[in-house]
């Protein structure tokens, strides 16, 4: 079953001769308990389709269904209720710098209306999950990049959305660390939640453990291994569609 | 506890959060929307005493009917009905000389003891009449020319065109007053959505950030809402007492320079309800100012 499906989906920034479109034309499912990567050079518009599936941005044509629903027309009020099926970490990890690990947690938490004992609970064991001790007193800002990062992740999968979209997470950290995170984003997605992750970096492509490769190149979706791991990607067979792009050698 | 409930709990959190975490911000909008509230109730406060003082000169007693001496109350009384039934007049009214002696004690204000050893008697028994407001201008001197026929009547004094200049003149008081409310008020408005707009700019990756995890317009908002609430609520007493102190220093020093005028009564301050509705008007204030400054973050 798909938990993510695009048709047709078009959108583009800007008006009259300045216009320029972000996504032209763009179709694809993503089953339930994937875990899919995004790639694609600077500009792609892969950012655009993360915004459009948090529902940050309305497409112009086209339909997008989050768990079969149509969010393209989603009413306003309606649309934090989809955000808190949709979980999202980001390059720049948008965490409240002065507020300790467990309190940037427990926003995502709060927001549901749980009681404080539940928010604090659910804190706690999303913060072990990602392997971060969730008493510490410091504040985000006094963390690395890494550790930062594993809050954000932290954060998107304390409400137990269906979908972590992960926005070039690994953009501000060494290998090292990338590697760390992708591992992190693989056992999430061992754990039963969908990831889509967007990305530039080959370096991601490498190592993570992806079950369906999808490429973006200039708004158009150039090439969608659906079903197929990345041993596909970095040696195509004849049947595959997967285009090699952006794989290094 | 509901999950409504427990929002809000959340929401009062945060705002008190907010606030200890930016206290410069807060004294900041506390004294600006301390001093808007002071110039309006200023304004407020000159435009009612201004109100007391017309009324304490009778203005609004166009026409008093002195009777003769040794009249029957009775009789007095049959004349006061009779004139409550004329035309364009709106109310008619006995005053015995005790009543009009209490008055005039009420009056001296701090000098009552002006009065001690005058007997009521020495004053005469009066019928205070007042005309529509739909009368004609020339009908209290109508009215006056047939009551000075009456027999029971000593002497009709009317109001006349010194009255009618001061009803004109409170009237357009009134207006200026009411104009400068709205100005002020309107000014108000706009300086404390721009102070709290400034501490929601220094907050808007937190609104972001609440956004994206999927908090409603009401809980993003919440906060601020609770911050101007308080802000307002804070400066507008602040603004209270300040009027108050200002009101205690320099109420003494008009009523003693323009003590012909103030004769017949003292200043008086804003009463215990009117300072509450200055509160909550300040309050409202800080509501309204958080919200339009939230507003352009709360959009999804």
């Amino acid at each position: 079953m798909a938990i993510l499906e695009l048709c047709g989906v078009t959108m583009s920034y800007g008006s009259g001769r300045a216009r320029k479109a972000a996504l032209a034309d763009v179709s694809l499912r993503i089953a339930e308990g994937a875990f899919a990567l995004l790639q694609g050079p600077s500009g792609a518009g892969k950012s655009t389709l993360l915004k459009l599936i948090l529902a940050m941005e309305r497409p112009e044509h086209g339909t997008i269904r989050v768990a079969d629903r149509d969010i393209a027309r989603l009413r306003k009020s309606s649309i934090p209720y989809l955000r808190r099926n949709v979980g999202a970490v980001f390059q720049d990890f948008k965490l409240l710098s002065d507020a300790t690990p467990r309190e940037n947690v427990a926003l995502a938490l709060q927001v549901l209306g749980l009681p404080r004992a539940h928010v604090d609970a659910r804190a706690r064991k999303a913060l072990a999950d990602v392997e971060l001790d969730p008493d510490t007193r410091r504040p985000v800002r006094c963390l690395s990049g890494g550790e930062q990062q594993r809050v954000a992740i932290a954060r998107a999968l304390a409400g137990e959305p269906a979908i972590l979209l992960a926005d070039e997470p690994t953009g501000n950290l060494d290998p090292r660390l990338t590697r760390e995170i992708l591992e992190l984003l693989g056992s999430v997605c061992q754990r039963g939640t969908t990831v889509l992750l967007a990305t530039h970096d080959p370096l991601v492509h490498e190592h993570a453990a992806a079950s369906h490769v999808l490429a973006l190149t200039d708004g158009r979706l150039v090439a969608d291994s659906e079903g197929l791991a990345r041993a596909l990607v970095a040696a195509p067979t004849p049947e595959s569609t997967v285009e090699p792009i952006g794989v290094p050698a | 506890m509901n999950r409504a409930l427990t929002s809000l709990v959340y929401i009062i959190a945060r705002g008190v959060r907010g606030m200890v975490q930016a206290p410069l911000v807060q004294v900041l909008a506390m004294a600006t929307i301390a001093v808007c509230m002071l110039l309006l109730g200023t304004v407020v406060l000159v435009w009612q005493n201004a109100q007391s003082i017309a009324d304490r000169w009778g203005v609004d007693v166009p026409i008093t009917v002195y009777l003769v001496d040794e009249v029957e109350p009775a009789a007095a009384s049959e004349l006061a009905s009779r004139l409550a039934t004329v035309a364009g007049v709106s109310s008619s009214e006995t005053i015995a000389p005790e009543l009009a002696l209490q008055r005039l004690v009420e009056g001296l204000g701090d000098d009552p003891g002006l009065l001690d050893g005058v007997d009521a008697d020495v004053l005469p028994t009066s019928i205070e009449v007042r005309l529509a407001d739909s009368s004609a201008s020339d009908d209290a001197a109508v009215l006056a020319a047939q009551l000075r026929s009456e027999p029971i009547v000593e002497e009709v004094v009317v109001a006349g065109a010194w009255a009618e200049r001061a009803e004109q003149l409170l009237a357009t008081l009134r207006q200026v007053a009411i104009g400068a409310a709205a100005l002020v008020g309107f000014a108000c408005l706009t300086i404390v959505w721009s102070t709290i707009r400034l501490a929601v700019y220094a907050r808007r990756a937190e609104i972001q950030i609440l956004r994206l995890v999927g908090g409603t317009a009401a809980f993003v908002r919440g906060p601020f809402v609770v911050e101007g609430l308080v802000q307002g609520a804070l400066g507008a007493t602040l603004a209270v007492a300040l009027l108050w102190l200002g009101f205690a220093e320099v109420g003494s020093l008009v009523a003693d320079a323009f003590a012909l005028a103030f004769a017949a009564g003292s200043l008086r301050f804003l009463s215990p309800p009117e300072c509450i509705v200055l509160v909550g008007f300040g309050a409202a204030l800080g509501v309204l100012g958080s919200r339009a400054a939230v507003a352009r973050y709360v959009e999804a």
